[in-house]
């Protein structure tokens, strides 16, 4: 045994002996021997890999319309290790920089080390890159590169959809080695939630450099290069058509819409007012810009249509009825006697008359508001709390976009949080009507509304449907579908009454009766202490076969029935026109609708042409 | 002082004096190379302070009963099965391989610790009585124990670290006293496997030799013939395996084989290494100085190719004092595994020892253009933690066995 060991040793000494004179050989003919020649690689004649930004993918409507493309636009850099500070007024009058720019950037970027390029000037000139190139040889050290930036092709702005860029800094590095200082990087929108669809991959391009680091070539002709792959090119949901038409309608008010298609869940027109110009952020932003902005009271770059939330008001009884009925609370043919007000307690809630016994049909249509109180104790708050989850209140809807609210329906539990164990059950009363401490955003109120239009089930609301692979082939994303498990029955009960709503005889929204298309819905008015009422409405059509669900809310703007609900009917008539749902009618037919109406279908009308 | 004159005859200051010259080469590597990356320029405070977890932990472990390590076996080895599939699920991707947990200040990498849980499952598998090695039954069981986690590592993917498995399974069997036709049986398959990737004529070349081999060994004809059959099936299973593979899965395990066929990665960083370390000379172009280094034509340059850093700024001077100082380590641990009676522990000493020798062979074979380019650390210079501090448990591990060598006798 230890005779045998020690030859095993013997033979484990061996081999590392081996491996010592192997690799120590190695070292001397490369230190020693092969010294100069790779001496000589290294002063005059590296290569150096140089990093190929990918083109990031661009934006298609619905109708394969392009929204966002690709523009390229120049931009000078410094290399601080061989360039010559001497040269800074030159170079500053050359690219009219105001004075001591380039000392002041170039402090800035000291920590970066000497070899890391500095961006000095962004979108320069193509007569001030002419001369550069001319005089290259008096500007060691400075070069410039083409850089992308986005174009917006689009006849509406989608500011909170679409997003913009934003450079790179140390701690989006440290988060993604992806990125080096200096790269695009989605800031907010869809340009955020798709950043890594987007931004494609990076290529390398080899180059041979001398000993003061100026390119003398392309290593072996580039054969050798790895071309970059451009991003996604993503498709979305959104309608040119709808989007434009919500767009003027809100102009000037502060407020949201959107427009879902039923079937899909996708995003058919989204808009949150005020917004903002997103040109403006594709250069450097101007600073007066970027403070007007900030000091808006409105606050532009605030996303209203999913990170606002508001009470639903009388647009919430969609659900309220809904949920009575599945619970079994009341059925078709039950009825409520309203006297024309409500006490509990000692306090006393108002109806907008005395609608005497009510049906589940009557108070929807007339937006009773005694049905609502009363049912809601029936119900108990804990039900509805889990019944409006179904529906992604309360909870998150899943929208591609990365900031959202989930709103709040209150349970037994939250309430006994906020008031104790002897919390004041007549908070209950105003749960029934969407007032107190309900709140959802105007997203997930459209969602609700095209869940009841599509009986009871849609895919998670999306924005983007897909991609157009390299052969421009649509290629579609996978959602998750939403399944409330509502029965068809009770959901046609709810839509019965939403179509009186709007075409009943005592409809709340009756004025919105169109002879083109059948519409259903429900309105809202919530009183606001701060200033005049917010006004919405939901709903969709055609009644028989929904193509769209809306959810539209002003802001301090009056009633639901005023404002909202013909605003509704506008962007509802706009879509199904230019899908062909519904035939444009001569446009003597509709003398009731103002101007913009008829911008808008000439807007529409053009843009099938273009198709 | 009795205690002092004891503790310094056991203690082997050669091989703890040759580990510290080694660390103070890697910190002045690391720093030279960190200094002008902003995004890793603390990478030196981190590596001084995971230095200073390790060194508490070698001598906790050196001061342990050097019976505990045998107790260690069973939970060892399932500690790091699970971390090994946790990895996989909960992983972090860095560099392509989802192979570290995410602990917030330091990423851990479970395939560094579970090198040690499986060599010592192995030792102590090998050191059950009656073990014999020519039987089919008793390897194959021994390379279940030791390749399971192999495979696991082969998810992540991590192929250097596969490698140094292979290495330690088989300098095991060889310590123990595994006869040629055994070593022949271990050894057979995988070659032919990895044959069976450059092509058909390959594959047959292997067969011919395996053919050969079993003609000169002369066994029965059962044996031989299902030998053969094993021999045959491992080619056509990699075969199938490497058909069933993405393109990308399929790039990357050639990239291994041609580093050429990708320039990006593994070609171009060979190319530079070279560059930077042949351009050093007989003394360097001193610390700090490197062009090669300092303009970072080679990426990641502290961790897997930190040695070039040492020959271009040291020169070839500083290069063959480091690979002398490997080689003072290696034959010292050679000697502590020879003069150690116990086998389990003399098994484990070999194995700690396998698995320095073939980081070392792989590392250094790299950066110099003998082995293609594959990711895996020069154990006490290159940058982190992980690799830092299994490499100190494992040299507690040596410490203690030869601290105890003399009891045991």
């Amino acid at each position: 045994m230890t005779q045998l060991s020690s030859v095993r040793k013997s033979v484990l000494a061996g081999i590392i002996l081996g491996l010592f004179l192997i690799y120590g050989l190695k070292l001397f003919s490369m230190q020693i021997v092969f010294n100069r020649k790779f001496e000589d690689k290294s002063t005059d004649n590296s290569i150096k890999a140089i990093e190929q930004m990918p083109l990031r993918g661009v934006f298609y409507d619905r109708n394969l319309k392009l929204l966002v493309q690709n523009v390229p636009s120049y931009t000078v850099r410094i290399t601080p290790s061989e360039y010559d500070t001497l040269t800074n007024p030159m170079l500053e009058a050359l690219l009219q920089l105001p004075k001591d720019t380039i000392s002041h950037i170039m402090q800035k970027h000291k920590k970066y080390g000497k070899y890391q390029p500095v961006k000095i000037k962004k979108g320069a000139s193509f007569e001030e890159i002419g001369w550069l190139e001319e005089n290259s040889e008096r500007f060691p050290g400075v070069d410039y590169i083409i850089e992308i930036k986005r174009g917006y092709t689009n006849t509406f702005s989608a500011a909170h959809v679409l997003g913009y860029l934003k450079e790179t800094n140390e701690n989006d590095l440290k988060k993604d080695s992806f990125y080096t200082l200096g790269d695009n990087l989605g800031m907010n929108g869809i340009e955020k939630s798709y950043e890594k669809e987007l931004r494609g991959e990076k290529g390398f391009n080899y180059i041979l450099v001398n000993a003061t680091r100026r390119k003398i070539g392309r290593y072996k002709d580039g054969t050798v290069d790895l071309a970059s792959i451009k991003g996604k090119d993503l498709v979305l949901s959104l309608d040119s058509g709808a989007q434009a038409t919500a767009e003027q309608v809100m102009h000037g008010r502060s407020g949201a819409i959107i427009a879902i298609e039923p079937s899909s869940g996708e995003i058919l027109a989204f808009t949150s007012a005020p917004d903002y110009d997103l040109s403006k952020f594709s250069d450097i932003t101007p600073k007066e810009y970027m403070r007007d902005l900030i000091s808006n009271p409105l606050k532009p770059q605030f996303n209203r249509a999913t990170q606002s939330t508001h009470s639903p008001g009388s647009t919430f009884k969609v659900l309220v009825a809904l949920c009575g009925l599945e619970v079994g609370a009341i059925n078709e043919n039950s009825t409520i006697y309203c006297p024309g007000s409500y006490t509990y307690g000692n306090r006393t809630f108002k109806c907008h008359g005395s609608h005497g016994a009510t049906t589940v049909y009557r108070a929807l249509e007339g937006s009773c508001n005694v049905f609502f109180y009363k049912l809601i104790f029936e119900i108990g708050v804990d039900r509805l709390n889990e019944f409006a989850k179904k529906f992604k209140i309360g909870t998150k809807t899943g929208i591609d976009l990365l900031e959202e609210s989930k709103g709040l329906i209150p349970s037994s539990a939250y309430y006994e949080k906020v008031y104790g164990n002897n919390w004041p059950r007549g908070i209950l009363v105003s749960v029934g009507i969407g007032q107190g401490e309900v709140s959802m955003s105007p997203l997930q109120l459209a969602f609700m509304t095209a869940l009841v239009a599509n009986n009871g089930k849609s895919f998670t609301p999306h924005l983007v449907k897909g991609y157009l692979d390299e052969k421009r082939k649509f290629v579609p994303y996978k959602f998750d579908e939403v399944i409330t498990g509502v029965s068809d029955r009770n959901i046609r009960i709810i839509k019965k009454g939403m179509w009186l709503v709007v075409n009943g005889g005592g409809g709340t929204a009756k004025n919105i009766r169109s002879s083109e298309v059948v519409i259903a819905g429900k309105t809202g008015t919530v009183q606001n202490v701060h200033g005049r009422n917010h006004s919405l409405f939901v709903g969709f059509a055609p009644y028989d076969n929904p193509k769209i669900a809306i959810a539209v809310l002003f802001e301090n703007a009056g009633y639901g029935s005023e404002v909202a609900a013909p605003v509704a009917e506008e962007v509802i008539l706009a879509y199904l026109r230019s899908t062909g749902d519904i035939k444009p009618k001569p446009k003597e037919d509709k003398p009731k609708k103002d101007k913009k109406t008829n911008d808008t279908l000439d807007l529409i009308t053009a843009i099938e042409e273009n198709r | 002082m009795k205690l002092g004159g004891k503790l310094s005859s056991k203690f082997d200051f050669i091989l703890f004096g040759a580990v510290l010259i080694l660390l103070v080469f890697g910190l002045l590597a690391i720093y030279s190379s960190t200094q002008n990356v902003t995004q890793v320029r603390n990478n030196f405070e981190k590596q001084i302070f995971a230095l200073g977890l390790s060194l508490v932990l070698f001598f906790i472990i050196y001061g342990l009963p050097t019976t505990l390590i045998r107790t260690m076996v069973p939970w060892g080895y399932g500690v790091s099965i699970t971390l090994l599939i946790a990895v996989l699920i909960f992983g972090k991707t860095i560099g392509g391989a989802k192979a570290w947990i995410d602990l917030g200040p330091l990423n851990l990498q479970p395939a560094e610790f579970s090198k040690i849980a499986t060599l010592l499952a192995l030792a102590s598998y090998l050191e059950l009585k009656g073990q014999d090695l020519d039987d089919i039954k008793v390897i194959g069981k021994y390379l279940l124990i030791g390749l399971f986690p192999v495979a696991l590592i082969m998810l992540e993917p991590d192929l250097g670290s596969s490698l140094v498995y292979f290495g330690m399974l088989l300098t095991l069997l060889f310590w123990r006293g595994i006869s040629s036709f055994g070593l022949f049986v271990v050894l057979a398959p995988p070659l032919v496997m990895i044959s069976s990737l450059f092509g058909i004529w390959y594959i047959l070349g292997a067969f011919v030799i395996v053919a050969a081999f079993l003609i000169v060994f002369k066994r029965n004809i059962f044996i031989t013939s299902s030998l053969l059959a094993i021999n045959f099936a491992s080619a056509f299973f990699v075969k199938y395996f490497f058909n069933i593979l993405s393109p990308h899965q399929k790039k990357r395990i050639l990239s291994f084989i041609d580093p050429n066929s990708d320039p990006l990665g593994a070609g171009y960083n060979a190319i530079q290494a070279q560059i930077a370390i042949g351009s050093g000379g007989m003394w360097g172009k001193g610390f700090m100085s490197g062009s090669q280094t300092q303009l970072q034509f080679i990426p990641e340059l502290w961790s897997d190719f930190i040695f070039c850093v040492i020959g271009e700024e040291f020169g070839f001077f500083g290069s063959i004092i480091v690979i002398s100082l490997f080689l003072v380590v290696f034959l010292r641990i050679l000697k502590i595994a020879g003069e150690t009676k116990n086998e389990f522990l003399s098994l484990v000493t070999v194995g700690i020892l396998s698995i320095f020798v073939i980081h070392f062979a792989i590392n250094i074979g790299m950066v110099v253009g003998i082995v293609p380019v594959i990711g895996i650390p020069l154990p006490f210079v290159s940058y982190g933690g992980s690799s830092l501090l299994s490499n100190f448990i494992m040299l507690g591990v040596v410490f203690n066995i030869a601290r105890s060598k003399q009891v045991i006798n």
